[in-house]
């Protein structure tokens, strides 16, 4: 579906404020008398709290106030549930234990904030932490998943029976039937490593208390203003129109900044209703580490059921999943990762089980991928070590289990994020596949390309893997959609931007419906004065569900200008047409009246108004899918090891992908190349790392290893496939965590097949040299 | 009370003469002094890049300069380049290239990127990928900002 | 992180014994001790600047010693705070008399850091308390010369 705005390469209209540096992001917000916070964080990551001294702190000069826990008084309380588990799948347990803003009595992680300065500038409220004691009994921390989930192991919180976050079992068939008519059975345990969503730009939080006004105005990098907004004014004992949460550019979300109630968004409104003064606070890049979420972290021991041709029978996966010290996120990512495990192919017997456990580290939230990695991860592993098993082709075993496109829609019989039974609404998984072995000349690689370089010794491997991607979920978003006065097109909605191109791909669904030039159309997101319904920015939803309530919204205006038209121009509406920016009587298109007229029109005054009046060129409309769509695709990467530095480059990386109809092209790609980037990064640079103390030991960038330019395959080549969804009126799917979700089991992959006299059979998701020098190593005994 | 040093900076060719305190940081007086709020600070340790300004024509990191230090020196910001009704050739290839995505580390690499090309207007890509190596952009995976470079030195070559 | 090494002194077992018990001694032996001062006869209460790569702090803590087994053995404490974390450990120094006045230290310990000090300077906190204690032995190498010499 292309049309003359809608599915074309549109450059995004909110680049020249960017460009030009005149984009207002979070730190650029000032007010006149605006104070700055900062935070005393834990250095410990499990201990009882003796005493924290901050006297000395609010004598330094400049320091306006400071505070711990226990001067919050009764608004000191663990945060609300942020998502909660599914009440759906029966027999699950599930202990919710939020966070708190400020730790009181125990610290729970390290990083997790003891007190908080509030200072004339950032400078003396850093000063000013120095001058506070803090005085801890240390207890020894809970980090390994498998020791932390028995009873014998310390506990996180005292008041349950054991680190029990959660158990959820699910099964669809029976496995334990399908094992017994197996031909070869394979087992593994598999790792899936924590990685940061590390946008470029950290947190930040600023917040006036008006008092005159009697409103809260907030400024937040995050991804659910109207979230944020429930909570603050729930929090504060206001109704929710007095408080006002404005999201300004945001440099970047990848899925922490979904999460509130933390410190700064619990403590502060108070903290400036108190003082009555504005407050800013940013993050520093090394709390991003300590007490930004981040996710993954799973342990897993699968089991893959198959016939000696390599049909699965079926398939078993018992994980452990870190939820950190906390899990104010309920289950949202394990249970992402049961939907996506065996999303790609057809498995007849499924079971699989979420333990989930408390540790001393930071929470576990989503980061771009969300839960879906460790799932693809897992599954694509397991379909290697069958192939290798069964001495099977990894492409073959692969194209033989795919789902085809007769067998959507398909129930999975697995109840996923979004509460429901998952349904894989469409798609053409073998087509994918297909296309992916053509592009990579996948025969040409096996049987011309590597053999040829091994002669010459050189290490080149091929990954092939599929994957899917759960997007688009409930529960729904909204729009309104106005014509001004002037004939420009405003449009509002609910959710945040971080970066996706929204003000631009928004702006093309409304111009296609209104005929409207693209760059006549002012989109706002993200500030809950203009649009107050909505759920937020994640499990690539926004383009899909806010992109159709915004298309439900202008089809809605376009039936009033028709309506509206044909009162004035004295037609009926049949006879009416958008020519660009008025309406014109059809085949007479010097009979017209411009959109910005009869806008002004459809505001009635003395004497014109109708008992049912409907002021305005205007409407809003909201859409809610039964349930999530499902995108699509395979991934291929080459590489080439060099088996004594441990050096990888990469040859080739090659992506397929459905997402349905596309709204724009360009950003599109943009989308799938960032992703990929970040695959990347997860496969062979970044790794979280707490030491078994739960010191987190990779709290910059110096430790922490952002991909870089020079990381990247010199192109990615990128083929699309389009099945419509037929869950919205556009037919869309979400894009925004493909890339990172096949990456790293196809860059393993890769690996293993580069370096295959060794014969190593790699278990962990994020790899680096030293550890594939490991792997060597131990193969070679 | 803290002591205060006077320095003058040269800014995007205007003079400023400030009392500061020795440690303020380069970005810190840009941004809160001046008001240039385009120069982004993304780690403070000198290794994503995103606060790149040039410093008497170089490119450097601000978070990793004291506005004590630079003193005498003249300083260039990413609002030195365009305006958004009038944007430098580089910015207009960005846009054009799908370039940036968020924008937060757009003027670091701007920044570094406009000596690269004035030093060097007919890079090939693995010269770009070198040069634009020490900033960090988590959005765009890097192939279109080398895109855009190489699409910006035609621009300003045919100038 | 665990330390741990060897080094012979030349001079004998008891002398070198009492200078571990000494806190003038140590203070002058590790690099950028500040103070040392004697709480009991087992306590000392000190300050340290440490750099450690991009970290420059100062640190405050009590130095212990226990299983005293003069002069054979002894266990030495440390726990030090400050803001850029702190450090916890136990290390246990071994005294073997070689014969011809020279004395064998053996060492061993288990050191916790936390903080700053863990997230940002790990990579370099391992080779830093390795140079730190070369140079501390260099040190007190020469405190012990001029003792003996003094006897």
């Amino acid at each position: 579906m292309t049309g003359k705005y809608f599915g074309q390469p549109i450059k995004r209209l909110e680049d020249k404020h960017l460009l030009s540096g005149r984009a207002k992001f979070i730190d650029d917000i000032e007010i006149p008398g605006m104070l700055h916070a900062a935070f005393l964080r834990s250095d410990y990551a499990h201990a009882i709290i003796k005493k924290i001294d901050v006297s000395e702190a609010r004598k330094h000069p400049g320091v306006v106030a400071v505070y711990t826990a226990e001067d919050f008084g009764d608004y000191w309380k663990p945060g609300p549930l942020q998502v909660p588990p599914p009440t759906a799948i029966k027999g699950s347990q599930f202990n919710a234990r939020t966070l708190v803003p400020i730790a009181k009595g125990k610290v729970r992680f390290s990083g997790e904030p003891v007190a908080i300065v509030i200072a004339e500038s950032r400078y003396i409220a850093e000063d000013a932490l120095e001058d506070i004691i803090f005085d801890a009994e240390p207890l020894p921390a809970v980090i390994d998943l498998e020791k932390a989930w028995e009873d014998t192991s310390v506990k996180v919180h005292d008041d349950l029976p054991s680190n029990l976050a959660a158990l959820v079992k699910q099964e669809a068939g029976n496995y334990e039937e399908a094992k017994k008519q197996a031909d070869v059975v394979v087992s593994r345990k598999l790792y899936a490593d924590r990685v940061a969503g590390a946008a470029m730009e950290n947190r930040g939080f600023v917040v006036n208390w008006d008092e005159r006004n009697q409103e809260m105005v907030v400024w937040a990098t995050t991804q659910a203003p109207l979230p944020l907004r429930i909570a603050i004014a729930g929090k504060m004992n206001l109704i929710e129109n007095q408080v006002r949460v404005i999201t300004p550019f945001i440099g970047g979300g990848f899925g922490p900044k979904i999460m509130t109630s933390q410190a700064d968004d619990v403590l502060l409104p108070w903290i400036s209703m108190k003082l009555n003064k504005p407050i800013k606070w940013l993050e520093d890049r090394r709390e991003n580490f300590l007490a930004t979420t981040s996710e993954r972290d799973q342990v897993h021991y699968c089991e893959i059921a198959l016939k000696k041709d390599g049909t699965i029978l079926g398939f078993k996966d018992v994980f452990y999943h870190n939820t950190g010290a906390y899990d104010p996120y309920g289950m949202t990512v394990p249970l992402n990762t049961q939907t996506h495990t065996v999303s790609n192919y057809r498995i007849p017997n499924f079971y699989t089980e979420i333990r989930m456990v408390f540790t001393n580290e930071m929470v576990v939230t989503p980061v771009r991928g969300a839960g879906r990695p460790e799932g693809v991860f897992v599954m694509e592993r397991m379909m290697d070590a069958a192939a290798k098993e069964l001495k099977m082709d990894p492409a073959e075993i692969r194209m033989k289990n795919l789902l085809k496109p007769e067998e959507f829609p398909l129930k999975t019989g697995i109840i996923g994020q979004d509460f429901v039974e998952g349904v894989l609404d469409s798609g053409d998984y073998k087509g994918n596949l297909v296309k992916l072995l053509e592009m990579v000349e996948y025969e040409k690689f096996r049987k011309e390309i590597q053999p040829q370089a091994r002669k010459e010794g050189k290490h080149l491997g091929i990954g092939v893997v599929a994957f899917t991607e759960g997007t688009a979920v409930g529960p729904y978003e909204g729009a309104r959609v106005t014509i001004g006065n002037n004939g420009k097109v405003s449009v509002a909605t609910g959710i945040s931007t971080q970066g996706q191109g929204h003000f631009t791909v928004f702006a093309q669904i409304v111009a296609e419906q209104l005929n409207v030039k693209v760059e006549d159309v002012k989109v706002i997101t993200g500030d809950t004065n203009h649009f107050h319904w909505g759920a937020g920015t994640f499990a690539s939803r926004g383009a899909t569900i806010a992109g159709t309530a915004i298309h439900n919204a202008s089809v809605l205006v376009r039936q009033k200008i028709f309506a509206t038209a044909s009162k004035f121009l004295g037609v009926p509406e049949d006879q009416v047409e958008l020519c660009e920016g008025s309406v014109c009587v059809k085949g007479k298109p010097e009979i017209s009246i411009s959109l910005g007229e009869l806008a002004g029109k459809a505001n009635p005054m003395r004497g014109a108004v109708e008992a049912d009046v409907k002021p305005g060129l205007e409407a809003t409309a909201y859409f809610a899918p039964p349930h999530g769509a499902t995108g699509s695709g395979a991934c291929a990467i080459i590489v080439d090891v060099d088996p004594e530095t441990l050096k990888i480059k990469i040859d080739r990386l090659v992506l397929v992908h459905d997402c349905g109809t596309v709204i724009n092209p360009l950003l599109l790609e943009g989308q799938i190349q960032g992703a990929i980037s970040m695959g990347i990064g997860n496969a062979f640079y970044e790794k979280i790392v707490y030491d078994e103390n739960g010191q987190l030991l990779t709290a910059s960038f110096m430790d922490y290893l952002m991909p870089q330019a020079t990381d990247m395959p010199n192109k990615m080549e990128i083929g699309h496939l389009h099945t419509s969804s037929p869950l919205n009126p556009l037919g869309m799917k979400g894009v925004g965590e493909a890339g990172a979700i096949p990456t790293p089991p196809a860059f393993v992959q890769a690996v293993e097949d580069a370096l295959i006299e060794y014969n190593l059979d790699i278990a962990d998701s994020n790899l680096n040299p030293s550890m594939i020098f490991e792997y060597m190593h131990r193969s070679k005994k | 009370m803290t002591k205060l040093f006077p320095v003058s900076i040269n800014v995007n060719g205007q003079v400023y003469e400030r009392q500061v305190e020795a440690r303020l940081l380069l970005s810190d007086f840009l941004r809160h002094e001046l008001g240039l709020m385009g120069t982004h600070v993304g780690c403070e340790h000198g290794i994503c890049g995103a606060c790149t300004v040039l410093f008497d024509g170089e490119a450097v990191r601000s978070c990793l300069i004291f506005s004590v230090q630079a003193s005498g020196h003249e300083i260039r910001t990413v609002e030195s380049l365009g305006t958004p009704e009038n944007l430098h050739p580089l910015q207009e290839a960005f846009s054009e290239k799908h370039a940036l995505q968020c924008g937060f580390c757009t003027p670091g690499f701007l920044m570094t990127l406009v000596p690269f090309l004035e030093q060097n207007p007919h890079p090939t890509d693995d010269e770009v990928r070198e040069a634009i190596d020490g900033n960090i952009c988590r959005c765009t995976g890097y192939e279109k900002i080398i895109e855009a470079a190489q699409e910006a030195s035609k621009k300003m070559s045919s100038r | 992180m665990i330390i741990e090494g060897e080094h012979t002194f030349k001079g004998p077992r008891e002398v070198v014994y009492d200078m571990f018990n000494d806190p003038n001694a140590l203070a002058t032996a590790v690099p950028g001790m500040q103070k040392l001062v004697k709480v009991d006869d087992t306590h000392y209460e000190g300050a340290i600047n440490l750099r450690i790569g991009p970290i420059n702090a100062s640190f405050a803590g009590v130095l212990s010693l226990s299983d005293e087994n003069p002069p054979e053995s002894c266990t030495l404490n440390i726990d030090g705070k400050g803001m850029a974390g702190f450090a916890k450990g136990v290390g246990k120094v071994h005294f073997t008399d070689l014969g011809d006045n020279s004395t064998l230290l053996k060492y061993a310990g288990d050191v916790n850091i936390g903080g700053t000090l863990a997230s940002v300077g790990q990579r370099m906190i391992d080779s830093v308390a390795k140079s730190m204690i070369k140079s501390g032995l260099e040190k007190l190498e020469k405190t012990l010369e001029e003792r003996w010499q003094q006897k």
